[in-house]
């Protein structure tokens, strides 16, 4: 259930015209879910994936040449800190959700590295990434929500913030928008994921004639 | 009393984002989930409702991302050459 051409042209299309409007805030609501649906997308994460794999299996290689095999345990974890890097860098900064992830990298770069550097580096780089948080978060606490001040929908909205990266102290409005935007990320990143693993388990398999896309009838994700 | 009201009124005036948009945010969110899109009273579905299953499905989305990710190191630790033809197959179109 891809979709096809004429979904990623619109996709791409809407993405330019907004840009020459000069829109002040760019909602990331239709266009954004479009985007994540296309097929364009999915190809340039899988570009993206692949390589961050290449670059960690060298790692691993280099650092145990004697084992041949990256260890099963640790190897899981680093797949999905790759993946989720790959599809912050896909993104292309323009939600929270992957800069908080992209920032979250590299804090965990710069406590490695660092043994005499002075931490005056990190709050710079911090300030540059969540400089536009600060702005969002002034304007919309002036607001008053009437109805959805609710306690239970408050309450829920501040769980589905800590679910997200980056969205603990957002207030509503920027997690509902974030939330969106994630989701259709994530489900991108799953049929990415799915056609990865089928590609590499049939190429892997004794030859059988299967078409480009990978699509196995799999039971194990909820998806299409 | 007149002054509580128009004092409401002006926030209401000011205010960015509005009650409505904050409805519409959620319905974009509802239609995204995959057990309330084809919901027959989608009306009445209530925005906590919608937030809940949307918590329940992000949490089974990231669930399903470690498994995949799992599996994923498991067949690349075992697989040498299949690298290359994966490459191959995902980057030609």
């Amino acid at each position: 259930m891809e979709s096809i051409s004429p979904a990623r042209s619109s996709g791409y299309d809407q993405s330019r015209r907004k840009r020459k409007k000069k829109q002040p805030s760019p909602p990331p609501s239709s266009s954004s879910v479009q985007k994540w649906r296309s097929e364009k997308q999915q190809q340039i994460y899988s570009t993206n994936i692949i390589q961050s794999l290449r670059e960690l299996r060298i790692s691993a290689a280099a650092a145990d040449p004697s084992a041949k095999l990256a260890p099963p345990r640790g190897g899981g974890r680093a797949v999905r800190d790759a993946a989720y890097r790959s599809l912050a860098v896909t993104a292309r900064g323009r939600t929270l959700w992957s800069r908080a992830i992209l920032s979250k990298a590299v804090k965990v770069k710069l406590k490695f590295r660092k043994q005499n550097r002075p931490r005056n580096s990190n709050p710079t780089t911090m300030v540059s990434i969540t400089g536009s948080n600060r702005l969002r978060k002034r304007r919309a606490t002036v607001l008053r929500l009437k109805a959805k001040g609710l306690p239970a929908v408050q309450s829920k909205v501040k769980l589905l913030g800590r679910l997200i990266p980056g969205c603990r102290k957002q207030p509503l409005p920027v997690v509902l928008e974030e939330t969106t935007d994630y989701i259709v990320a994530m489900e991108m990143q799953i049929r990415a994921l799915n056609a990865i693993i089928s590609a590499v388990s049939s190429s892997s398999a004794p030859r059988t004639p299967t078409p480009g896309t990978g699509h196995d009838g799999e039971e194990t994700h909820m998806l299409g | 009393m007149s002054g509580r009201r128009s004092r409401s009124r002006q926030s209401s005036g000011t205010s960015r984002i509005s009650e409505d948009q904050i409805n519409e945010l959620i319905i974009n969110l509802q239609q995204l989930l995959p057990e309330l899109r084809d919901s027959r009273r989608s009306d009445k579905v209530s925005a906590a409702r919608v937030l809940q299953d949307t918590c329940n499905y992000i949490r089974n989305l990231h669930r399903e991302v470690d498994d995949l990710s799992e599996r994923l190191s498991e067949l690349l630790a075992n697989t040498d050459t299949a690298q290359a033809a994966l490459i191959r197959s995902l980057l030609t179109p």
